[in-house]
């Protein structure tokens, strides 16, 4: 599993696949002030970054990756 | 009606950057400084991105910004845009933005892809294109100039003490003072807040200054924008001739940026005639309809106004007077002939620039049709130039060569199985031959029936050598695994090791090659697991601190031969001798006579494990006697040679090809066996009493050394003894069994044949003795007989 559900954030590493995205869905749904952790998150589907998008959520921790976080800045800014 | 279509389409593809006219041409390019919604696009990446690109590109060279929007179902192909965006050629910046408001989260569907991409990169167009190939109709491509990226950004709260500055920088520009112009600059973007949009013209006027203090119009433009509060127009910049006098640019760069410049403007021309013979076929195609309609005036007018609007556009307003006469005496003779004396004028006029078309042209509707041809042809031929990526999607971009199919593997067995046929049926020949010879008594035709098998023996032969090329497959197959495995493995026990692979484009048959994989595994593993040492070890014992594994392949006659070497610690004969005697491989007599090139080969004995623990890599006892029973399952042999502290050596020879099996035809009672010729040492006749008998087992001496001798019949359990000839000779076959020689006696010996060996199967597959069962030419069963197993 590339996202770890903890009590209150999701953490994820390496890559996310899109088969994750369906439960990120669920457990944004479930915890609207969730807390995303993407430190050592290297890569992530397109289906999950929609689903954080879509869901206005908080990244608490941005990718350690500058190039993937330059990349989710402009997704997250743009909402 | 074809022509118009195609008129139309490709009116279309000149127009908007379709699919078609990505793949035809490099992307059409569109005036870059003129949309304002591209702006506004470029708008969207930040100030510093801009700054960094115009910083590396403002002295030379093209960007391309980029908007890719996937398609909605793309993530159940499979696809990753995010990663394909990722992963574009020379990336300069990225972002992504929603295409519409996102629905309520439980609503959403995630697999919906709803993103679009926007990229700046700084990589040539046909590397753009065929980076995107697949997807190039989700794509719109925009060649930026550098200068757009100057996009002052932030609050329009300005004041009139702006208008002052600007005034004043004007002045100093004009001066050539360009030091003064930055001081200026600078102390008011110190006054000024950050977030003004005014702060961040100030920032751009003083990027510009650096990169180019001497390109006065794109500093003047600069400042003028600031007074205006509007982005820079570039429209102004570009109209004055010659604007930049690059005095300190180097030469070179200059001439990288006009270079640019001018391969635009040729592909504009190239993509507007291209479009305007569109326009002007399509009206003449529409003019040459018949004239006895009751609308034809309305369609004079919308031809005459469309051929006037293609001439405005592409910048010919010297043609106007002309096609508006035309016009006018169309309407007047409600008769479509004057516009189409134009058109064929104003198309021959095009293909030969010196003449001007003159109002009464005479000339025949052929030869109009005929120029109309000739100026179409260069056009077509432009957009595709000799120099364009080919991406093998369309007929005419096929490679012509290197084809190859993909057949099922059933399909190229069975064609095995018929050849197998034919060289049997083939074989009767010899056979009929015989009988026309002994029973009907023609010995010439006898003789034309070998000449004609002959001939049919080579073309079989041939053929069964193509078919088995067809499943011949290279090594290489095999040993793809092996640099990740090494890997893993190394990392795991913590030691270094480098991998060689060599002779991998040794090619064997599909069978024998997937035969080989786990043997190979296992002895690559072994030879990590217990030959090549830790690091300490190995400097310690004067070695390099990384071991290497050669596995390496290559062909000796009709046998591929597999080498795996290391240079690790090798094996100690001691060692295995003393196992193999407290497992009971070996008992106490062979212990003292055992040489140590046999000891280190009791590795492959069943059962043998040396590793003091059981680890998840090996150490099970259960490996090598795996190996080597693989390996024998075709045919194959298995030696190893080691040397205590330099390393070990496994040498696998396996046959080429299974498929035929050339055995040799021996009798005993009355029956015929086949013994396989790989196992058949020699022939020999060896007189009865030089048959000696040692307690109840008999021998023979042959060249010096002692041949033990079983008879054929003992073995299978008939009860008869073995037939002597007239000169009480028994007929020995001697054979290889395990490297050792042994002799079988039977009656007599017969020919060698090639046969398809098919192995036993059903009840009969439990019976050992035989490997398997092969048709004769004259029909008769032939039993194949397994020596190891017999003896």
């Amino acid at each position: 599993m590339a996202i770890v559900y903890k009590k209150n954030s999701a953490v994820f590493s390496e890559t996310a696949g899109a088969e994750e995205a369906e439960a990120l869905l669920e457990w944004l749904d479930k915890h609207p002030k969730g807390k995303i952790d993407l430190a050592s998150c290297t890569h992530l589907h397109p289906a999950n970054l929609q689903v954080l998008m879509a869901a206005k959520c908080s990244v608490s921790v941005r990718p350690a990756d500058l190039a993937l976080a330059a990349w989710i800045d402009s997704a997250l800014k743009s909402i | 009606m074809p022509t118009i279509r195609s008129a139309w389409r490709r009116r279309c593809g000149a127009a908007s950057v379709s699919d078609a006219a990505l793949k035809a041409a490099p992307p059409p390019v569109r005036d870059p400084l003129q949309n304002a919604q591209e702006l506004l696009l470029l708008s969207g990446i930040p100030e510093q991105v801009r700054m960094d690109a115009y910083r590396s590109k403002a002295t030379g060279g093209c960007l391309t910004f980029i908007a890719y929007r996937p398609a909605e179902d793309c993530f159940f192909q499979g696809d990753d845009p995010f990663f394909q965006a990722r992963q574009t050629p020379g990336i300069f910046w990225g972002g992504i933005s929603a295409r519409k408001k996102w629905p309520e989260l439980a609503e959403l569907d995630a697999y919906c892809c709803l993103l679009d991409f926007h990229l700046l990169s700084e990589a040539p167009a046909g590397e753009l294109a065929e980076y995107y190939r697949y997807v190039s109709e989700q794509l719109q491509t925009i060649p930026v100039s550098p200068r757009c990226l100057i996009l002052p950004q932030g609050d329009h709260n300005g004041g009139p003490v702006y208008e002052d500055f600007a005034g004043d920088a004007l002045g100093l520009l004009h001066d050539g003072d360009t030091e003064g112009l930055i001081r200026a600059a600078r102390s008011m973007l110190e006054l000024s807040n950050r977030e003004l949009w005014l702060s961040s013209a100030l920032r751009w006027l003083l990027l510009v200054a650096e990169l180019e203090p001497d390109n006065r119009p794109v500093l003047e433009a600069v400042i003028t924008s600031l007074s205006r509060l509007t982005a820079p127009d570039w429209h102004a910049v570009e109209a004055a001739p010659a604007a930049t006098p690059t005095a300190t640019a180097p030469a070179s760069e200059t001439s990288a940026s006009e270079e640019c410049a001018a391969g635009k403007a040729r592909l504009l021309r190239q993509e507007e005639s291209a479009a305007t013979s569109a326009i002007l076929a399509a009206q003449r195609e529409v003019l040459s309809l018949p004239d006895d309609v009751a609308w034809i005036a309305g369609r004079i007018k919308s031809a005459a106004a469309s051929l006037e609007g293609c001439l405005r556009g592409s910048g010919a307003l010297g043609q106007l007077p002309g096609l508006q006469q035309a016009g006018r005496s169309a309407q007047a003779l409600l008769s479509a002939a004057p516009l189409l004396i134009w058109l064929d004028a104003y198309a021959r006029a095009q293909a030969d620039p010196g003449q001007e078309p003159d109002d009464s042209p005479v000339s025949s509707p052929v030869d109009g049709q005929e120029s109309a041809v000739t100026q179409a042809s260069p056009a077509t031929a432009a957009t595709a130039p000799d120099g364009e990526v080919k991406f093998g999607r369309r007929v005419e971009d096929v490679y012509a060569a290197a084809k190859s199919i993909k057949v099922d593997q059933v399909k190229i067995d069975r064609l095995m199985n018929l050849i197998g046929e034919m060289v049997v049926a083939k074989n009767a020949l010899p056979y009929l031959a015989g009988r026309a010879e002994s029973v009907f008594g023609v010995p010439e035709f006898s003789r034309e029936i070998k000449a004609q098998y002959a001939v049919i023996n080579r073309i079989a032969e041939e053929m069964r050598d193509s078919i088995m090329q067809v499943r011949m497959m290279p090594v290489s197959f095999v040993f793809q695994r092996f640099p990740r495995l090494v890997r893993d493995t190394s990392n795991k026990l913590g030691k270094e090791v480098v991998l060689l692979l060599e002779g991998e484009e040794t090619e064997a048959d599909k069978n024998i090659i997937e035969s080989l994989g786990d043997p190979l595994v296992h002895i690559v593993r072994n030879s990590l697991d217990h030959g090549i040492e830790a690091p300490e070890t190995r400097l310690a014992a004067g070695k390099p601190s990384a071991g290497t594994v050669v596995i390496r392949a290559s062909q000796e006659a009709d046998r591929v031969v597999i080498e795996i070497r290391d240079d690790g610690k090798g094996i100690d004969p001691a060692v295995i001798k003393r196992k193999a005697y407290e497992k009971g491989l070996i008992d106490a007599e062979r212990l003292e006579r055992i040489t140590d090139p046999e000891a280190v080969n009791l590795v492959f004995a069943s059962g043998f494990s040396t590793a003091e623990t059981v680890s998840d890599l090996s150490g099970r006892g259960v490996g090598m006697d795996v190996v080597r029973t693989a390996i024998e399952k075709v045919n194959g042999t298995v030696q190893l040679d080691s040397e205590k502290g330099k390393g070990t050596r496994i040498r696998i020879s396996l046959p080429l090809s299974m498929a035929v099996t050339n055995v040799m035809i021996v009798e005993s009672k009355g029956q015929i066996f086949g013994v396989p010729m790989d196992a058949v040492l020699e022939t020999v006749r060896v007189p009865r009493r030089a048959i000696k008998t040692i307690k109840k087992s008999m021998a023979t001496v042959l060249r010096g050394r002692i041949v033990p001798l079983k008879g054929l019949n003992a073995l299978l359990g008939l009860a008869a003894g073995q037939k002597a000839n007239d000169e009480d000779e028994l007929a020995v076959l001697v054979v290889n069994v395990a490297g050792q020689a042994l002799g079988i006696l039977v009656d007599d010996f017969h020919e060698t044949v090639d046969i398809i060996l098919k192995p036993l199967t059903g009840v009969l597959a439990g019976l050992a003795a035989y490997a398997g069962s092969a048709l004769l030419g004259d029909g008769s069963v032939l039993m194949v007989l397994n020596v190891k197993e017999v003896l």
